[in-house]
């Protein structure tokens, strides 16, 4: 009974979130882009002065809203807790290649999903290369792949997240000089500040509810035939893509669709790089934010490795533009991939004290 | 008979038990941990024993309990350095 009802409540709970992120885009967030946790910690690293690309500097408040929101339902629920310990520097490095993966392709996973219901058929190319990354985690996964356990924390340690979260809201609201605010590109783009809050706040309330998570549907359903996770992935495509086609957001095609570009093999590439290192962090950058309000510091690495990536992506020019991937993104993206599978290996068959999983089948 | 769900860190920590419940002839299979369980979003080994099995030369599970008539769950083991709520 309990999990009948649980699938129906990542179902509406993705429905709403696909409505949410399909009309931030009428809201005046870039198109297919009501959320993108990738741009938008890219963004945010811009609007921070981490990054001196002008077009792509905002601090977005979805971003605050995701994390404050997981802390306030996790709190309620007494699931907040300070937790970590479980190899942070290796989930930064996760971290910081899973968003060069994210810039070659121009999304993360969500935004993977709302480019699909926006027909943009490039993400198709990007699909095929998630699933195909994810696949290559959970070979790892199979073999004995661990980074270790967590432990509880010094209980300050958890609301370090939500704090950080906080004062940079304070910092979008202050408007001080030394914070950058894009004059044009889709860093100009996005709905009014409460708007943005709002859904961000509700999104993360959900997420955090189901323990949505965009990798982790395909891993589930790979691993145990359990589609609880794929249901609300769906449930977001389906939402989308119909609110799209009411309020006249969905183009079908691959040419000129709204940042994204139409290199098939790097945007297969770029994502596939996304799906394997997500797969080795335990989830995906909207997760790990989740995560991260409910007090897990790993998670909190994790994004730090996100926005640290994002912010080389721009500053070394490995982001791509609508124009396509750049040399050096491509470079970037396989560099991530071999780094990534080193850390498969390191962490599944070179671990000294992890008794070979032949000898445990016996 | 009792049911038992033991949660672990990582997904090959109950791959690992798992393995261990059917050599013992028990009924066991991994799943997701259930969220009434956990708001993580980890492993877990589902087994019927008439006793709950533990992996000493292992420090990969996270909790254990017992399932009872009712729904609930009771806890029974916890790994150290672990507070749960």
């Amino acid at each position: 009974m309990e999990k009948k009802n649980d699938k129906l409540f990542i179902i509406i709970a993705g429905l709403v979130i696909g409505v949410i992120a399909a009309a931030l885009a009428f809201a005046g967030n870039p198109k297919n882009m009501g959320f993108c946790i990738a741009c938008f910690l890219r963004d945010t690293a811009g609007g921070l002065g981490l990054h001196k690309a002008p077009p792509v500097q905002y601090i977005r408040p979805e971003i605050i809203g995701i994390v404050i929101g997981a802390f306030v339902a996790a709190f309620a629920k007494k699931e907040f807790g300070s937790k970590g310990g479980s190899a942070p520097m290796t989930r930064f490095v996760l971290g910081f290649f899973a968003m060069v993966g994210c810039l070659m392709f121009l999304g993360c996973p969500f935004r993977m999903i709302l480019r699909l219901a926006g027909g943009d058929l490039n993400a198709v190319f990007g699909l095929v290369g998630f699933v195909a990354g994810i696949f290559c985690g959970i070979f790892f996964l199979k073999n004995g792949y661990s980074l270790k356990r967590t432990y509880t924390l010094t209980k300050s340690e958890g609301y370090w997240m939500v704090i950080l979260e906080a004062v940079t809201f304070v910092l979008l609201i202050a408007r001080p000089a030394f914070i950058a605010f894009s004059e044009e590109g889709p860093g100009s783009m996005h709905a009014a500040i409460a708007l943005s809050l709002g859904a961000g706040l509700i999104v993360g309330v959900l997420a955090q509810r189901t323990r949505l998570c965009m990798v982790g549907g395909t891993r589930d359903l790979v691993l145990f035939k359990e589609t609880r996770l794929m249901l609300g992935f769906i449930a977001i495509l389906v939402a989308a893509l119909v609110t799209n086609l009411v309020l006249g957001g969905f183009k079908l095609g691959m040419v000129e669709q709204p940042i994204a570009h139409t290199d098939g093999l790097w945007n297969a590439l770029g994502m596939l790089l996304v799906g394997f290192a997500c797969v080795l962090l335990g989830g995906c950058p909207l997760r790990q934010l989740v995560m991260s309000g409910e007090g897990n510091a790993d998670s909190a690495v994790t994004v730090l490795g996100l926005i640290v990536g994002a912010a080389f992506c721009h500053n070394f020019g490995l982001a791509s533009s609508p124009e396509g991937p750049t040399p050096a993104g491509k470079i970037a993206v396989i560099i991530g991939i071999v780094v990534v599978a080193g850390i498969g290996v390191l962490n599944t068959y070179l671990k000294a004290d992890t008794a070979e999983p032949a000898r445990d089948a016996a | 008979m009792n049911t038992y769900i033991a949660t672990f860190f990582m997904h090959f920590g109950s791959i690992r038990y798992e393995r261990m419940c059917k050599a013992k002839g028990y009924e066991a299979r991994t799943m997701p941990v259930p969220r009434s369980l956990s708001s993580s979003c980890g492993t877990c080994v589902k087994y019927t024993a008439s006793e709950p099995l533990y992996d000493p030369d292992h420090d990969e599970m996270e909790q254990m309990v017992i399932c009872n008539d009712d729904g609930s769950h009771t806890r029974i083991y916890q790994a150290e350095g672990l507070e749960l709520r």
